[in-house]
């Protein structure tokens, strides 16, 4: 059987993410075994990561794959290899699968025409990051009772969408799965063309949780963002695109695809509150991840044959 | 009568609103602060008989420095409210580039809090755009609406990098705030009087016209890319007042001109007086004849005097080292009225609207005689002619360009929310039944 890639979840269908969610669960539940053994998996980060790159690991390691990680310090890479030569090298040392984590939007789409292994975006750039919003589905219906539960649900994405991957893959996966989406934030934060989902388009966290939202998603706003040019003061940020206890009341979840500013997009008392899925978010990674990793390299397939 | 202040009934005044489409000799009855009633024969507890005055809106300035905090020995919210009175004015807005800048919001509710107390006139905060008015930084916007700040602004120094003016526009856009730009590129505007035919004579840097032009069409694209809500003030030249006009139908943007844009000329410079330099500077005879027209069909939605008080220290130097800005408030009708009225430019019902009815709507909805409307009125007489004089000027600063000259046309009676905040008329007001 072939490989699939996982490039982005831009035109992704209820019922893929169903068995990616379904298969997450099998592997959670431990009727999985070890299907990716023999297998061989390369984890190509070009990009800083803490728990992206080691919940892939664990993942692979956990379903029995070889494991073989690259980082950009002590490779070819710091060498000034290009990224199509390491995918290339990569591909005939005998990778099944390559996840790949780049700075520039389009690194993952790239590599994948020059190998023949499964590709998985580990992130590139502003543009995807799919196995995050899979895993937050993941979380999300484990906390409303079920994939199905999530049809007709209010998420409200808060934060920098304009540099936010995460959002770009969490917006069509959350609507394949039903759910209704309006976006929090400054225009300075927001693609000039911010109708380009045809989403509403709201200022503040009150007005999130007027608008009905039960899940305040809130995005990281990076340190190099806060220093006046598109945000005038984490002062005036926080109070109008953070969440805090105060907006608890209203019984809204809130999740974060870390690392969180404490203080800056959720207040310090908030992150482990029990309305808090954070930490869900970073169980479900492991499980989500086996499941991609078997998927992609086809080895779901055969344990299923 | 609990609580309530009188009536009062303005009798046999010339009443002229353009937008309401009122020009006619009739009374008005204020009550409660609002117009009540306009119509022939009106009664009430007392009664102004204003034979012979014209009525108008009340004027609307949407730019002056009243030097609050930081140069009050220049000009107060007392005195600068005083000054906009005795011209007929009866709604400021106020402009950040004070000491300490207007970037904070504590700075911004300490200005509502001095204005309730000490003004005459309604007055408006205008926050500044960036920290400083630095051109890198944006403000907490959104915090100082919520302390009570009506817009943005740059006036004063611009936004040298269209990066941060565009982030700026993006950022107002979501805050809600109107943003009043000014419009000018230090990398070009290197002199201290128009690039003309009287610079090059009298030997004085000049600033080109396309300092203003090259800024203003920066500022206007973007306002058309960002959607922002943008109003460019004290636009001088006959291009830029063009610019406006192409991006009309192509973004929300609003303009303004100033009287001595429209009354004076850099002929002036001849005189080498540090009085007469302002910036943006006086421009060409060509220049003022295309902001008149500007103004006149339209395209140019209004005046504005940018009054900017200054002390006799900081004008009374050469040229080069003169401190720009002209008082503004007190001889703005006149002026305009004696210029471009008397001459045939303009018509009295589209200065009217320039001065009252058009930046009314911008400013708060108002500049109506109309039922219902805040009673803020502007008695005139047309017939009187003045000389401006230190002495006859309600500014704590003395920096007129018009001083000597001899005007047609002076404001009576101001009237905000029915009580009358200038009053050259009393020994008319009496109580009679």
């Amino acid at each position: 059987l072939g490989t699939r890639n996982f490039l982005t979840l831009e035109n992704t269908s209820r019922e893929e993410l169903r068995e990616v969610l379904d298969l997450a669960r099998a592997h959670a539940e431990g009727s999985l075994g070890h299907p990716l053994a023999g297998k061989t998996v390369c984890l190509a980060f070009f990009e800083a990561s803490t728990r992206t790159a080691v919940s892939f690991e664990l993942s692979a390691r956990r379903c029995g794959a070889d494991v073989i990680s690259l980082s950009e310090k002590g490779s070819a890479i710091a060498k000034g290899e290009s990224l199509i030569d390491t995918v290339v090298t990569l591909d005939r040392l005998g990778a099944d699968a390559i996840v790949l984590r780049h700075p520039a939007t389009g690194a993952a789409t790239l590599a994948a025409r020059h190998t023949g292994a499964a590709v998985i975006n580990a992130g590139d750039g502003c543009g995807q990051h799919p196995t995050q919003a899979l895993l937050d589905l993941y979380s999300l219906s484990g906390a409303v009772g079920g994939f199905d539960e999530l049809a007709g649900r209010r998420v409200a994405i808060v934060g920098d969408i304009l540099h936010s991957r995460v959002a770009r893959s969490v917006i069509p996966a959350f609507r394949a799965a039903g759910v209704e989406v309006a976006l929090v934030a400054p225009r300075t934060l927001l693609p000039l063309d911010a109708g380009a989902w045809g989403l509403p388009i709201l200022s503040s966290v009150d007005e999130a949780l007027d608008w009905g939202a039960g899940v305040l998603y809130m995005l990281r706003l990076q340190r190099e963002r806060m220093t006046g040019a598109r945000v005038p003061s984490v002062a005036e940020y926080a109070r109008f695109y953070g969440v805090a206890r105060r907006h608890l009341d209203r019984g809204a979840l809130v999740m974060h695809p870390g690392p969180v500013n404490r203080g800056v997009e959720i207040s310090g008392d908030v992150v482990l509150d029990g309305y808090s899925l954070i930490p869900d978010q970073v169980a479900a990674g492991t499980h989500v991840r086996s499941a991609v990793l078997a998927l992609a390299t086809g080895a779901a397939h055969e344990v299923a044959a | 009568v609990i609580g309530r202040p009188a009536e009062l009934v303005i009798r046999h005044a010339h009443i002229l609103d353009p937008s309401a489409g009122i020009d006619a000799v009739t009374d008005v009855r204020i009550s409660s602060g609002r117009i009540a009633e306009v119509g022939e024969g009106l009664r009430g507890t007392r009664a102004l008989d204003a034979d012979g005055l014209h009525l108008f809106p009340g004027f609307v300035d949407v730019h002056a420095h009243w030097r609050t905090p930081g140069r009050e020995d220049e000009e107060d919210i007392e005195s600068g409210s005083s000054s906009a009175a005795a011209g007929g004015f009866t709604s400021v807005v106020m402009m950040p580039n004070t000491d300490p800048v207007v970037d904070k919001p504590v700075v911004v509710s300490g200005l509502v809090r001095r204005i309730e107390r000490e003004s005459r006139v309604r007055a408006y905060v205008s926050a500044a755009l960036h920290m400083g008015l630095a051109g890198e930084r944006l403000t907490e916007m959104r915090l100082m609406k919520e302390a009570g700040a009506f817009c943005v602004s740059d006036d004063g120094l611009g936004t040298q990098t269209a990066g941060v003016l565009r982030n700026g526009m993006l950022y107002a856009k979501t805050t809600g705030l109107p943003v009043i730009l000014h419009c000018e590129d230090h990398t070009l505007a290197t002199g201290v009087v128009h690039d003309g035919v009287a610079a090059a004579l009298a030997g004085l840097p000049g600033t080109p016209a396309s300092a203003e032009d090259a800024a203003t069409a920066t500022a206007l694209v973007l306002a058309a890319e960002t959607g922002a809500k943008v109003h460019i003030t004290h636009v001088s030249t006959a291009l830029s007042a063009a610019l406006v006009g192409f991006f009309k139908e192509r973004a929300d943007v609003t303009a303004d001109t100033t009287p001595h844009h429209l009354t004076l000329t850099d002929a002036l410079i001849s005189t080498l007086d540090g009085m007469y330099r302002v910036n943006p500077p006086l421009r060409s005879e060509e220049d003022r004849g295309g902001v008149t027209g500007a103004l006149r069909d339209g395209t140019l939605d209004f005046v504005a005097t940018d009054h900017a008080p200054h002390a006799s220290e900081e004008k009374e130097l050469p040229l080069q080292e003169a401190a720009p800005g002209f008082l503004g408030h007190e001889t703005a009708f006149p002026a305009l009225y004696t210029e471009l009225v008397l001459s045939g430019r303009i018509s009295l019902s589209r200065l009217v609207e320039a001065m009252s009815c058009a930046p009314g709507r911008w400013v708060n909805g108002g500049g109506n005689v109309v039922v219902g409307a805040p009673a803020d009125l502007a008695l005139v007489d047309l017939s009187e002619e003045w000389t401006v004089e230190r002495e006859s000027l309600s500014s704590r600063s003395f920096n007129s360009p018009y001083l000597g000259r001899r005007l047609t046309g002076r404001v009576a009676g101001t009237i905000v929310g029915g009580e009358m905040v200038y009053d050259r008329i009393g020994a008319r007001l009496g109580a009679r039944s």
